[in-house]
């Protein structure tokens, strides 16, 4: 490791770039001219020659010490070693049905961030839209009543860190963000203030909604597999169901096509093998699809939401007591269930980074020291 | 001066700058007070290329008798009148001669590799030192700030030639100078010049 | 201003080699001339162009050399003289046409007029096209001064009418832009009568049909050599052929053009005038054999000098074998020897060199104590990379280009073209261009690469040409991209201009050379009747720009990008500012992260620079152009732009 604790954009190249580590969330874009994204990658068009960039010291992909994050955002004693803090553990879904028909599962984050836009905790967005050919696109929203028409995932990256980026320099003051993990984590890289004169006014960050996220897609690869399976303008949707059912779902005009997980995971974007965590630990809510005894078709409709952070109990309760939110009641073991996901992926993603290193001690980005991965690393 | 005869034969001028300063403009205007004096002038100039952003040359002989190659050799320059300071000693460290003068314009023009922070460019003092190092007599006057308070920078050249003028090595007046500018060009405009002719020649001159 | 029609007979002017061509014309009665932009030889036709209507001239800037010297010749056919003008590689375009005109020859005198650029100042090549002259067998002058340019012009068109050949006039850079004495002559009261003459018999080409063809090749050549055969006799007595220095020189020099300038000054600074003999030849083929023979006579030794190539130095040593018997044995200087330069520009030092070492003599120009100073102080003066001018349009056509292919990251390249362009290659244009080569091969080129597909090259190919080489030669690239399904996109830089050699007019502008109104031929639609897909842009809107281009490269097939801006140069835009430019000392961010200095270290424009003490940009007043592309590409706001009323 470097004595410099910060470094610049020819290292940020170096080492997460080339090394194909590059989530493509877009936290080194739009901090200045030469970090750019363009379909799902990001990258550099002009050299800069700064030995200590932003760029650098906001990449999720950078070495970070997350015992610091985890003391800057949490309570301690929420902490737990496999999916991060938590402060409640629910099944919800939007009581909107206009809104939950847009949206991937419950609605639950576009309730969400409809509220925290009318109740003023935010007062503009950043979201991702899918896009015609499934790249999505950062999108930017003020209105809390059009918040729903930017639901459903997206499996390829989105850059939304970037268009972060783009708000903080500008009028926006209060500024709520739907992330995947990697993207919760570079916003939680900001608000360390790693260069504090330099501070990309993330004290403007307000909400973060994370998402549950086992892996993303390489758009290239994607759109390779859907054009093979059927006529792209007849796709509706997208899902990929628990883990056992081993299969992804391509909802179309004329039904459901499954696509057997091999195949799929032959697209996930290489950088996804390295990350290890899988519910976005560090936003102030996490949500995912819901488990449910009834079976895929029924849990579709709810979400599983981990509550992070004081602000986020209040928005949860808040969304609660304005009927926004329907709760059901947390089936028995799912929180169990979800940390052993969770667990494995942290374990898939060690393993991941020791074969990259041929070394035991070498973690790239992560410390092999953090409470989170010292029992798997002697586990494995 | 004796307005009848050349210190030397030929006497040998290199005028120059850096491309898009106009240095063409500024030779042809001293050629054409010569050749009105029944001097014989040949003058060889670099177009093309180089005047974009490239160190430009006009290489000017003077003479009693005839055309001259229109490339001085090493070594043989009597005056070298630059429109930027660097450039100078560009010039002079390839033609000068213990004997040789110069004239040179004090605003900068920054190289782009310069711009671009991969060059040093040197400092006025530094610059000043090294031209007069190699030099008999050495003028640095300020044509450019001088055009702009006429109102336009274009005005320079018309600045320079004023004060080779003034250094009285050449058998040339400012009526020369009347009679070329006033060819082809109103007389409101003509007299910009004049007067611009007049503050070259003041600035060598005090 | 121009002087060139005065009438005063007998008063001296000072002449640009080129005016001095352009009288010399004029004196010898010219009534058409044609010809393609290119440094050294543009300003011919602008100012023939510039005093036609007062001379009753026809002149055109042609699409292309070969077209020009068709232009020439009709007029020649239907009686009238007429030049045509062209760079050194203009030959190489024109030359189809110019062989098979050998296979009639000509009526009214017609003057190919080429002007070489030796050392490639203003070229990508140095090329030496007398040699056409010896291949084509017809006859070629070189003036060695700017007098002899005028007068040499005349009789040109005389010799080519009297010899019924067209006759190559060559000059070269330092003759064409350098400038000089010129005591002219009398100009013609003359009113000409076009007319083609064709009803006389096949094969009489005074009066009969100008055609060539198989059967009668080996009659018209015949024909031609004995044209060139009286060609020689003319030039055993021409007055451009001199002679000085003593009777039997100790060495005796042979040159012709600038090099006599070069030679003759050499001789003069090391005072060898009555040891050295300097023989300039103004008719360089057929060489004057008798002259030759006569001052090879007199001298032992000989040294050859000329550029770029040894042309002279050849036939000399042929003359010189075949008539051994007479001059008895040479020893032979020059480019085969080692002693002068085969390559590059000459001057009066590399003569004054060869001089030294061939007699053995010492000079140094100046004292070494000066000598050791200036060369020390050299370094202190910092070198000039070439750029785009302030305000130039394909600065920022080429930043668009450069981020298009960087996020379309495929390693995509520019093939270049020949014109401004060209500096594509540097860091003024991102260092995007990867190939460049001649006149419209920029196309070619990259439609070679976009068939390559098939052996798996992935890379998206783009090529750039300016407005004026499009229809030069990019046309026919762009139908064989076209019909050919080549992968390629091909960026039409319409700056409204041939700007490399000064806004000459060409075929996509409503006016013509002589500034008549021409209706003006759409690129746009052009490319879309070949086929290709099109697309247009304003580069100073750079973000649109790159997105166009962006959206191009994904596409397959043969699609055209136009970016239309007008030249920072051009006459229109010179001088007058769009926008006045600013920086906001308390904006910039200059050096820190977030800006790095954009504008200064990456778009490099002359008008803005770095303020080393106070640590932030600034615009040059003297030297933006005010286009306000900087604005654009700065991060922080802090460079703004005022509208200028
Ligand atoms: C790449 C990816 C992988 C995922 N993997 C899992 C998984 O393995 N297990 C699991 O339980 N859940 C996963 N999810 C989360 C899941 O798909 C739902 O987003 C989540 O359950 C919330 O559902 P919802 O109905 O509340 O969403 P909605 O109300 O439809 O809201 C979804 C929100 O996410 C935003 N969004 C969409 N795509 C992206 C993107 N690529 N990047 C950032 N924001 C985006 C939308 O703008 C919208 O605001 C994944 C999501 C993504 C984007
Ligand atoms: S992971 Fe994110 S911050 Fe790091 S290089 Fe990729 S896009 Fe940039
Ligand atoms: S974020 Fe800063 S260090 Fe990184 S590339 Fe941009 S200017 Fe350079």
């Amino acid at each position: 490791m470097d004595e410099k604790k910060h470094l610049g954009q020819k290292e940020l190249n170096e080492r997460v770039k080339h090394a194909r580590l590059c989530t493509g969330c877009g936290a080194c874009v739009n901090l200045c001219p030469y970090q750019r994204a363009y379909e799902d990658k990001v990258l550099a068009i002009f050299p800069c020659d700064l030995d200590v960039g932003r760029c650098y010291a906001f990449c999720p992909r950078t070495p970070v010490d997350l015992e610091a994050l985890r003391g800057l955002l949490f309570d301690p004693q929420d902490l737990t070693p496999e999916v991060g803090a938590v402060k409640g553990f629910y099944v919800t879904r939007s009581r909107n049905t206009k809104e939950r028909s847009r949206a991937q599962h419950g609605g639950t984050v576009t309730a969400l961030m409809s509220l925290a836009l009318k109740e003023g905790i935010i007062d503009t967005a950043v979201m991702a839209d899918r896009g015609g050919t499934f790249l999505p696109e950062a999108v930017t929203e003020n209105d809390s009543r059009k918040v729903a028409m930017h639901g459903k995932s997206s499996f390829v990256v989105s850059p939304n860190v970037a268009e972060f980026n783009r708000l903080a320099k500008g009028s926006s003051e209060k500024i709520g963000a739907v992330a995947t993990p990697c993207q919760a984590l570079a916003y939680a890289k900001m608000r360390m203030k790693p260069i504090p004169e330099r501070d990309n006014n993330i004290d403007k960050l307000k909400l973060v909604v994370g998402l549950f996220c086992g892996w993303a897609l390489s758009w290239e690869r994607l759109m390779d597999l859907l054009a093979a399976k059927t006529e792209l303008a007849a796709i509706t949707g997208l899902d990929i169901p628990p883990s056992r059912y081993q299969a992804m779902h391509i909802y179309t005009t004329n039904g459901t096509i499954e696509v057997p997980i091999d195949e799929v995971n032959r697209c996930i974007r290489g950088a996804c093998h390295y990350c290890f965590d899988m519910t976005a630990e560090f936003s102030d809510i996490s949500v995912g699809s819901a488990r449910l005894s009834e079976g895929w078709e029924e849990a579709r409709g709810w979400n599983q939401v981990i509550v992070r952070t004081d602000l986020g109990l209040e928005l949860v309760e808040l969304a609660r007591k304005k009927r926004r939110l329907e709760f059901r009641e947390v089936p028995e073991g799912n929180l169990q269930r979800l940390k052993a996901a969770s667990l494995n992926k942290k374990g898939m993603a060690l393993k991941n980074l020791k074969l990259r290193t041929h070394s035991q001690d070498d973690l790239i980005y992560l410390n092999k020291e953090d409470p989170a991965f010292k029992n798997l690393i002697k586990g494995g | 001066m004796d307005m009848n005869t050349l210190q030397k034969d030929p006497y040998n001028i290199i005028i120059t700058g850096v491309g898009g300063q106009g240095n063409v403009t500024a030779s042809r205007m001293l050629a054409g007070m010569l050749v009105g004096r029944g001097y014989s002038v040949t003058i060889g100039e670099t177009f093309g290329a180089s005047q974009r952003g490239g160190s430009v040359m006009s290489h000017m002989r003077i003479s009693s008798h005839g055309a001259w190659s229109p490339q001085i050799p090493k070594g043989k320059v009597d005056l070298v009148v630059s429109l930027e300071p660097s450039e100078t000693i560009k010039v002079l460290s390839g033609y000068g001669n213990p004997e040789t003068q110069s004239l040179s314009n004090d605003r900068p023009i920054y190289p782009v590799r310069v711009i671009a922070g991969d060059d040093k460019y040197p400092s006025m003092d530094e610059i000043r030192a090294t031209i007069e190092n190699l030099t008999a007599r050495s003028f640095m006057i300020s044509a450019t700030e001088e055009a702009l308070k006429l109102g336009n920078p274009i005005y320079q050249n018309v600045i320079m030639i004023g004060a080779v003028g003034g250094m009285d090595l050449l058998p040339v007046s400012i009526d020369d100078f009347r009679e070329v500018i006033g060819r082809g060009m109103p007389e409101d405009k003509a007299a910009v010049n004049v007067k611009a002719y007049e503050i070259g020649e003041a600035l060598v001159r005090n | 201003m121009s002087n060139l029609l005065d009438t005063n007979e007998g008063a001296h002017y000072l002449y640009m080699g080129n005016d001095a061509i352009v009288r010399g014309a004029l004196e010898g009665g010219v009534s058409v001339a044609a010809g393609y932009p290119g440094t050294p030889s543009s300003e011919i036709i602008e100012q023939l162009a510039r005093i036609s209507d007062r001379r009753s001239l026809y002149v055109e800037w042609a699409t292309n050399e070969k077209i020009a010297t068709e232009i020439a010749a009709a007029a020649s056919f239907a009686g009238l003289r007429s030049i045509c003008t062209m760079k050194q590689n203009g030959v190489h375009v024109a030359s189809d046409f110019l062989l098979h005109l050998t296979g009639t020859g000509v009526r009214g005198g017609m003057v190919v007029v080429v002007c070489e650029d030796p050392g490639a100042l203003s070229s990508q090549n140095e090329a030496d096209a007398r040699y056409f002259a010896k291949m084509l067998e017809v006859p070629l002058l070189e003036p060695g001064d700017f007098q002899e340019a005028k007068d040499m012009m005349k009789w040109a068109l005389e010799l080519s009418e009297e010899l019924k050949t067209f006759v190559i006039f060559r000059s070269v850079t330092r003759m064409s832009h350098a400038s000089g004495n010129v005591v002219i002559g009398e100009l013609p009261e003359n009113e000409p009568r076009a007319y083609f003459q064709y009803k006389g018999p096949l094969l009489d080409f005074l009066t009969g049909p100008m055609v060539t063809g198989p059967g009668v090749v080996a009659y018209a050549r015949t024909v031609q050599q004995g044209r060139l055969k009286r060609a020689v006799s003319l030039f055993e007595q021409s007055r451009f052929n001199i002679y000085a220095g003593p009777e039997r020189p100790e060495l005796l020099i042979i040159t012709s053009s600038a090099c006599y300038l070069y030679s003759k000054e050499a001789i003069h600074t090391l005072n060898l005038g009555d040891r050295v003999g300097l023989l300039k030849l103004g008719t360089t083929w057929p060489l004057p054999e008798g002259l030759v023979r006569k001052h090879l006579a007199a001298a032992q030794k000989v040294l050859v000098v000329e550029e770029p190539q040894d042309f002279m130095e050849e036939n000399i040593k042929i003359l010189a074998a075949d008539a051994a018997g007479e001059v008895g044995v040479k020893t032979f200087y020059g480019k085969k020897s080692g002693h002068v330069p085969t390559s590059g520009e000459l001057n009066p030092d590399i003569i004054m060199n060869t001089l030294k070492g061939i007699l053995g003599i010492q000079y140094e120009p100046v004292p070494q104590e000066y000598a050791t100073k200036a060369f020390q102080s050299m370094f202190k003066s910092p070198g000039r990379e070439l750029t785009f001018c302030p305000g130039c349009p394909h600065r920022a056509s080429f930043l668009s280009l450069h981020n298009a292919l960087a996020l379309d990251n495929r390693d995509g390249f520019v093939c270049g073209d020949v014109g401004c362009y060209g500096i594509g290659v540097l860091p003024a244009g991102f260092s995007t261009v990867k190939t460049n080569f001649s006149m419209g091969s920029g196309l070619g080129l990259a439609t070679g690469f976009g068939k390559l597909t098939k052996f798996g090259m992935n890379q998206p190919v783009v090529a750039v040409c300016g407005d004026s080489t499009f229809f030069h030669a990019v046309m026919p690239a762009l139908v064989d991209a076209v019909h050919h399904q080549s992968d390629v996109t091909l960026v039409v830089l319409d700056n409204s201009g041939t700007a490399m050699t000064g806004f000459q007019p060409h075929p996509g502008l409503a006016v013509d050379a002589m500034g008549e109104t021409a209706p003006s031929i759409d690129i746009e639609a052009v490319c879309r009747a070949i086929g290709a897909d099109v697309a247009s842009s304003d580069p100073f809107d750079v973000e649109r720009t790159e997105k166009t281009l962006l959206g191009m490269l994904k596409k397959k097939g043969a699609k055209v990008v136009i970016l239309r801006q007008i030249c920072a140069l051009s006459p229109e835009k010179r001088g007058k500012k769009k926008y006045q430019m600013s920086v906001r000392e308390d904006v910039c961010i200059g050096e820190n992260c977030g800006c790095n200095r954009m504008c200064t270290r990456i778009l490099r424009c002359p008008g803005i620079y770095w303020d080393t003490a106070r640590k932030v940009s600034r615009i040059d007043e003297v030297i933006c152009a005010g286009c306000g592309v900087c604005a654009s590409v700065c991060p922080s706001g802090a460079i703004q732009k005022a509208e200028v009323a």
